[in-house]
C-alpha cells in the first residue's frame, strides 16, 4: 500500500528503514537488528529492487549501540560477499546501504522528522502534504518502512504471500512481533500470529507464562495507546480491528500489563515527563501543552491536586487532537484521557490526599502580583 | 502581471468568490474574514507551527481540522471557520491557551502592546478566563543562560537579552513562531538567528559568540508577532496606540520603499515598512529607518528669504541650481521656472548594487523625475565647470556633508545659497542657508527605480510648521 504512492522512473527513489524505536515499552526492532541483521539487509535488497532504489538508509536510534555494531558488521560482510554495492550477485541491480545514527529523539520516529534528521536538519516533522512517498529524503520520493516490515519480506518471498496471509486474521494477514514488558513472568520479544487473544499471549507457557499479581490493566501497543482495563484485556484480540473497536490502537506491539501494585497516577506522571521532554518544540499545542499537562499530573501525583484538575486535563488533551503537525501531543492526550476515563477513582483519591483540594487555585479575585501593586 | 484566477468556494455554508492561487488565510481575508494567525506572514515561506489559523476543510474523511496557511484554495472546497463550526472555535481557543501558558503577560510594559498579534487573537479567538496558577503554569524553560526563578517559584526567561547592536530579545515573550528565523534565512539570506533546543526548552538565539547584525535586522522587530524582539531605538519611547500613522514613500533610496511614519505631537518616533508587493514587500532597510534618528535635531529653521533675493538680484553671471535626490516632482517643476539658471541634479555618492530586498542602491531617490525634467544628473560636470558660475543654489542637496572632497570643487563658485533641512556643513559652507522641509514632511510625487509613480505625504512635525517646502520657497524666490 505504502509503496504504491512512490512514483516510478522520473526521480531517484530512496528507501529508508525506520529503526528509531523510541516508544516506551518497545524494544523489538533493537532485538531484531541485533540478532538478525542479515535478514534486514536481505529485506532491504528486496524492497530496494521492487522500488528501484539505488540507495537505502537505516536510521537507527543512537542509543542502540549493539544493534548498530551488528548492522555495520553485517553490511560489511554483505559488501564483501558482493551482495551489496554494484551489480549485486552479478545482476544489473545495485544498492548501497548507509546506517545513520540518530541522536535519540523520540519524534524522529515520525517519518518526516526522521527524514529531516537524516538530511542533517533539526528533527522536526514536516508539514504534510507532500508525503515522503512523493517528496522525502533530499526532496526525492522516499519509502519509509519499519524494521519489522522489511524483515518480513524474505520470508514472504520464499513462502508466498498466501502462506503469510493465512497466519493472521482475514483482514490483516501475517505475524507480528510483540514485545512484552511489565508484570509478566517471561518478558521479551515474541512473534505471534495477528489476532491472537491478548490473554493467550500473556498467560500461555509458550509466550509470557502468566501474570505476576492481579492484572489491573494493560497498555496494548506502546505507551501512546489507550489503556485497557483487566476486563477489556480478556476480550481483546491482538489485531487492528479488534483493538480499534475497543477504542485503542495496535500501535507498535509493545504490550505492558501492570498489576494492582502500580499507581496509575504515577504511571501517567512518568509518561507525561517522557512526552513533555520529547516534544520537538515546533508547534504550539505540543511545545506548551505537554509541559502544562505534565505539571498538572505531577501536581496530582504529589498530593497537590485540586478539584477540577481532572476536567482541566481532559479538556487540554482534547485540544491536542487535530491541532498539531505530528501525533506526538495526541500520543500523550490519548493515554491521559483513557487513564482518566478508566481509572478515574484513583485520580480522585490522589486529589483527595490534598487537604486543600476544594479551594480553587485561582480565586475569583485573583490578580497576578506585579510591579504595580 | 497575470490576471488572478477567481474560484468559488463555500465558506460557512455561503458561496463566495475568492482568488484561486493562494492559501485559505489570504482567500478568507479577500472576502473580509480574518483568520487569527501568528507564524504566517505573506512574504515569508509557510512554516505552519503556531497552529492558530485552524479551519475545517472537507476531505475524503469528512470535515477535518487543518491550518489555513498551508491549505491551498481549490475550486468547490467547503470551509468552516469559527463562525459556523464550534470545533474550529474550540481548537483555536485551545491553541491560544497553550500559547499563553508560558507567555509572561507583561503587556503593560511591553512595547508591542497595541499592535501584538497575540493580543488581537486573544480578543478574536480566546477571551476566556485563565486556568493557570503559579504551580502548574508559567514554567518557562528556554535559554538556560538567562533563566531565573521569581519570588513565586516560577521559571522566567531572559527579559533583555542583547542579541545585537539594534535588537533586544525578551526570551519569555517569544512564542517560537520562527518568523524571524525564516526572515533571516529566506529574505536576508544570512542565517544569524536559530531556534535552539527542543520542546518547552526551545528558544531563539544567535550562534555562540555572534550577534544579530545585518542591514535588515530591524525587520525582525516588525514581523515579531509579540514583543520578543524589540528595536533599541524605539524601546519604551512611546505606546503604539498614542502614535498616528502617515503613509508615505521613503526618499532615502530610489526604490522608494513604502513606509508608515509613526508620529505623535509633532515628533516622529519610527518608520515602519508599508507592505507593497511590487516595491519593498514588507521589508525596510535599517538605513531607511535611521533617517528619523536625528530628524528633530540640528534643524535649520531660517525662512527669511530677503538676503537670498538680494543676492539673486545682484547676480549678473551664470546661476547653477543643484536639486537633491529627495526633491519631489513638484519641487523640481517649481525650480525649473528659474529659466535663467542651469540645472544639475543628484549627488556625488556612488550608485551601488541593488540588494534585492528593499534597496535599489541609488542614493538619488527621484532620479527618474530629474531625468524626465531634462536635468543633468552628472555633478562631475558641474565640478569641472565650477569656474563658469557666479551663484550656486543647492536644494536638499547636502553635498558638503555627503561627499566633502568632491564638493570641494564647488567652493570655486563665489556665491552660494543652500536650501537644506539641517544646520549642517552645507549650510555652514554657504553664504545663506534657508530651512526647508525634510522629505518626511513633504507632499509630492516621486518615480521610483522601477518606474512606479508614488505619492509622498508629509508628516506634521513641529519643524514642518516653521519652514516651507522647497517648492514654495522656489515660488517665493522667483517672485
Amino acid at each position: 500500500m505504502k509503496w504504491s504512492f512512490v512514483p516510478r522512473g522520473s526521480k531517484p527513489v530512496y528507501i529508508t528503514v525506520n529503526a528509531d524505536e523510541g516508544e516506551p515499552g518497545t524494544f523489538k526492532d533493537h532485538f531484531l537488528m541485533r540478532e538478525d541483521p542479515h535478514r534486514l539487509i536481505e529485506g532491504l535488497i528486496i524492497a530496494g529492487w521492487a522500488l528501484g532504489a539505488r540507495n537505502a538508509y537505516i536510521y537507527v536510534r543512537g542509543e542502540f549501540l549493539p544493534a548498530i555494531e551488528a548492522l555495520t558488521e553485517a553490511i560489511r560482510e554483505a559488501y564483501k560477499a558482493k551482495l551489496l554495492g554494484k551489480n549485486i550477485g552479478g545482476t544489473k541491480y545495485s544498492l548501497d546501504i548507509a546506517v545513520h545514527r540518530g541522536a535519540g529523539a523520540y519524534v524522529c520516529g515520525e517519518e518526516t522528522a526522521l527524514i529531516n534528521s537524516l538530511e542533517g536538519q533539526k528533527g522536526q516533522p514536516r508539514l504534510k502534504p507532500p508525503f515522503p512517498a512523493v517528496n522525502g529524503v533530499w526532496n526525492m520520493p522516499t519509502c519509509v518502512n519499519n524494521v519489522e516490515t522489511i524483515m518480513a519480506l524474505p520470508w514472504i518471498l520464499e513462502n508466498g504471500p498466501e502462506e503469510y496471509q493465512k497466519l493472521g486474521t482475514p483482514k490483516a494477514g501475517g505475524t507480528k512481533v510483540f514485545c512484552v514488558s511489565g508484570d509478566v513472568k517471561k518478558r521479551g520479544v515474541y512473534e505471534a500470529r495477528l489476532g491472537i487473544p491478548l490473554m493467550e499471549l500473556l498467560e500461555s507457557e509458550e509466550y509470557c507464562g502468566g501474570i505476576v499479581g492481579n492484572l489491573k490493566g494493560c497498555i496494548p501497543g506502546g505507551s501512546s495507546t489507550q489503556v485497557l482495563t483487566a476486563e477489556e484485556c480478556k476480550k481483546a484480540n491482538m489485531d487492528y480491528e479488534s483493538l480499534a473497536s475497543m477504542g485503542t490502537m495496535f500501535g507498535s506491539g509493545a504490550i505492558m500489563p501492570f498489576n494492582d501494585t502500580h499507581s496509575v497516577v504515577e504511571m501517567l506522571n512518568t509518561l507525561g515527563k517522557f512526552y513533555s521532554h520529547e516534544s520537538c518544540g515546533q508547534c504550539t499545542p505540543c511545545r506548551e501543552g505537554t509541559g502544562y499537562v505534565q505539571r498538572i499530573i505531577s501536581c496530582i501525583a504529589n498530593g497537590k491536586g485540586k478539584d477540577g484538575d481532572i476536567e482541566l486535563l481532559d479538556s487540554l488533551c482534547t485540544g491536542f487532537t487535530g491541532t498539531t503537525v505530528c501525533p506526538l501531543a495526541a500520543a500523550l492526550g490519548a493515554p491521559v484521557q483513557s487513564y482518566i476515563q478508566k481509572f478515574r477513582s484513583e485520580f480522585e483519591d490522589a486529589i483527595l490526599k490534598n487537604p486543600e483540594h476544594a479551594t480553587p487555585r485561582l480565586s475569583e479575585n485573583y490578580r497576578p502580583q506585579g510591579w504595580w501593586e | 502581471m497575470k490576471e488572478p484566477s477567481v474560484v468559488t468556494i463555500t465558506v460557512d455554508n455561503k458561496e463566495v468568490q475568492v482568488p484561486g492561487d493562494t492559501n485559505l488565510i489570504e482567500a478568507l481575508k479577500a472576502v473580509g474574514l480574518e483568520t487569527p494567525h501568528l507564524c504566517y506572514h505573506p512574504d515569508l515561506p509557510v512554516s505552519g507551527n503556531c497552529r492558530q489559523c485552524m479551519v475545517e476543510v472537507d476531505g475524503p474523511r469528512g470535515m477535518v481540522l487543518t491550518i489555513g496557511c498551508y491549505t491551498p484554495v481549490r475550486p468547490g472546497m467547503k470551509v468552516a471557520t469559527s463562525a459556523s463550526s464550534p470545533k474550529v472555535a474550540e481548537a483555536r481557543k485551545a491553541v491560544l491557551e497553550f500559547l499563553l501558558v508560558n507567555h509572561p503577560l507583561d503587556c503593560p510594559i511591553c512595547d508591542k502592546a497595541g499592535e501584538c498579534l497575540l493580543q488581537e487573537n486573544y480578543m478574536m479567538a480566546g477571551a476566556s478566563d485563565s486556568r493557570l496558577s503559579p504551580e502548574i503554569g508559567k514554567q518557562y524553560h528556554g535559554n538556560p543562560e538567562h533563566s531565573s526563578s521569581d519570588s513565586k517559584g516560577q521559571h522566567r526567561g531572559g527579559k533583555r537579552v542583547d542579541i545585537g547592536p539594534r535588537i533586544v530579545l525578551d526570551e519569555e515573550r517569544c512564542i517560537q513562531c520562527s518568523r524571524c528565523v525564516r526572515f533571516m534565512r529566506h529574505v536576508a539570506g544570512d542565517e544569524q538567528l536559530q531556534l535552539a533546543s527542543r520542546g518547552g526548552h526551545s528558544h531563539i538565539t544567535t550562534f555562540p559568540g555572534e550577534k544579530l547584525d545585518h542591514p535588515y535586522d530591524r525587520c525582525v522587530t516588525d514581523i515579531c508577532p509579540v514583543g520578543a524582539l524589540t528595536d533599541k531605538s524605539f524601546r519604551f519611547r512611546k505606546r503604539v496606540w498614542a502614535l498616528s500613522r502617515i503613509p508615505t514613500v521613503s526618499m532615502d533610496d530610489s526604490l522608494g520603499a513604502n513606509i508608515w511614519v509613526d508620529y505623535a505631537d509633532g515628533i516622529i518616533y519610527r518608520i515602519m515598512p508599508r507592505c507593497n508587493p511590487e516595491v519593498n514587500k514588507s521589508w525596510l532597510s535599517n538605513a531607511a529607518r535611521d533617517v528619523v534618528q536625528n530628524i528633530h535635531e540640528n534643524r535649520l529653521l531660517n525662512n527669511d528669504l530677503s538676503a537670498a533675493l538680494q543676492i539673486i538680484k545682484e547676480t549678473k553671471g551664470k546661476i547653477a541650481i543643484v536639486l537633491g535626490g529627495s526633491c519631489t516632482a513638484e519641487d523640481i517643476a517649481a525650480f525649473k521656472k528659474f529659466n535663467i539658471a542651469e540645472f544639475f541634479g543628484g549627488s556625488f555618492l556612488p550608485v551601488q548594487k541593488a540588494d534585492g530586498i528593499a534597496r535599489s542602491g541609488d542614493p538619488v531617490a527621484n532620479r527618474a523625475c530629474l531625468e524626465k525634467a531634462g536635468i543633468n544628473t552628472n555633478l562631475g560636470e558641474l565640478s569641472k565647470r565650477a569656474g563658469e558660475f557666479e551663484l550656486l543654489i543647492t536644494v536638499a542637496a547636502d553635498l558638503w556633508d555627503e561627499t566633502p572632497e568632491e564638493a570641494g570643487d564647488l567652493n570655486k563658485i563665489p556665491k552660494r545659497i543652500a536650501l537644506t533641512s539641517f544646520n549642517n556643513n552645507t549650510a555652514k559652507n554657504s553664504a545663506i542657508a534657508i530651512g526647508i522641509r525634510h522629505w518626511l514632511e513633504n507632499f509630492g510625487t516621486m518615480i521610483n527605480s522601477k518606474g512606479l509613480e508614488q505619492k509622498l505625504q508629509g508628516t506634521p512635525t513641529k519643524e514642518a510648521a516653521l519652514v516651507d517646502s522647497a517648492a514654495i520657497i522656489a515660488g517665493r524666490l522667483h517672485g
